[in-house]
């Protein structure tokens, strides 16, 4: 029995797919047995990331209309020992899954995986409440931006009507050096508004595009700012006491500069 | 350089403020589903009372909903020029 955690943002583009794979496969590398569940449906795109494209027979579809059995539609990664991919159908649209169907598929799989990550479709609509069904914990992406935040909020809301209470949060692409200079929100002002736990920060890494070229989650390089970021968060999902690097506005100028203008 | 200069000659706040005091302002919106026009219905609903009690600078009254951390606060700044209601002298 392990946890089944949906990873989430409301908004589209900050960063949830990359970020379920390379927890997946930073989780798996630490020695869990890891699913990764493609919640979009109509649109999926985590066995690209992933690599795995090549690979899906069978979908999450296929076995809620019993073409194949769970096992089946599981697509082994061969790079890790453990980590599997459950894809989303391409076929079909998002209304034909329901949330308990999806949460029936979600606690088999934790049934025999230490975590099942649910990549959770952009929106609030039927494919979010679909992926947020069977979950015991959520991971919110955002990144430092005015609209990403808004939508977190919504997001967080709507997961604490649902009961999901456990919430972390991940904050994507930050500049350190635009944060330095004061352009960017640093992870206490977005602490601050959203008032959740921040498990991680992913700095602004260019290999992201890079591995993502290759299917090869970043992960797996360790040059990679943004990959050994992930791996820090796994380490925090499996309550390992690893302290988060700070970004603050700060420099030559920054400091004073900021606390003449910003208080 | 140049740019910091300028910025701190012309006294504008840095982006990243000017981004949270949005935010904040937009999720007070968000959370309560109160929007400018609510808002001015119920100054004029509530200066509207107010005005039998008090003689009121209608045109400075400020009302906002603001954010503390976990809580949310009506504040409201109502300059009061002098009352209209007098305790009745006891006999």
């Amino acid at each position: 029995m392990g946890k089944v955690i949906v990873v989430t943002s409301g908004k589209g583009g900050v960063g949830k797919s990359t970020s379920t794979a390379n927890l997946g496969t930073a989780l798996a590398v630490l020695g869990k047995k890891v699913a990764v569940v493609d919640a979009d449906v109509g649109l999926r795109n985590l066995d690209v990331i992933m690599g795995l494209e090549s690979r899906v027979v069978y979908t999450s579809m296929d076995v809620l209309e019993g073409v194949c059995e769970l096992e089946q539609a599981l697509v082994k990664d061969r790079r890790t020992k453990d980590l599997y991919l459950l894809a989303a159908s391409q076929k079909n649209n998002k209304s034909d899954i329901q949330p308990e169907q999806m949460k029936k598929l979600c606690l088999e799989l934790n049934e025999t995986h230490d975590y099942v990550l649910v990549d959770s479709p952009a929106g609030i609509e039927q494919g979010f409440q679909n992926a947020a069904a069977g979950a015991h914990e959520a991971l919110i992406v955002t990144t430092p931006e005015v609209a990403a935040v808004r939508d977190a909020d919504r997001i967080i809301g709507l997961l604490q009507n649902m009961t999901i209470n456990n919430l972390h949060l991940i904050i994507n692409r930050l500049s350190p050096e635009m944060v330095k200079t004061g352009d960017m929100m640093e992870p206490t002002d977005i602490i601050d508004i959203l008032s959740i736990n921040l498990i991680g920060v992913i700095p602004e890494d260019k290999e992201i595009v890079v591995s993502t070229n290759r299917g090869m989650p970043t992960t797996y390089n360790h040059k990679s700012d943004a990959g050994q970021a992930y791996k820090r968060i796994a380490q925090r999902l499996e309550g390992e006491d690893v302290p988060i690097p700070e970004f603050k506005a700060g420099g030559l100028f920054g400091n004073w500069f900021g606390k003449l203008f910003n208080s | 350089m140049f740019k910091r200069l300028m910025q701190l000659l012309n006294r504008e706040p840095k982006s990243k403020s000017v981004a949270k005091s949005r935010l904040q302002l937009i999720l007070v919106q968000d959370r309560t589903g109160i929007d400018e026009e609510i808002m001015e219905t119920l100054q004029a609903e509530l200066t509207e009372v107010l005005s039998k009690y008090f003689i009121l600078e209608q045109e400075q009254v400020e009302m906002e909903l603001e954010r503390e951390q976990d809580s949310m606060a009506l504040v409201a700044n109502i300059p009061v020029l002098g009352t209209k209601v007098r305790r009745p002298i006891e006999a």
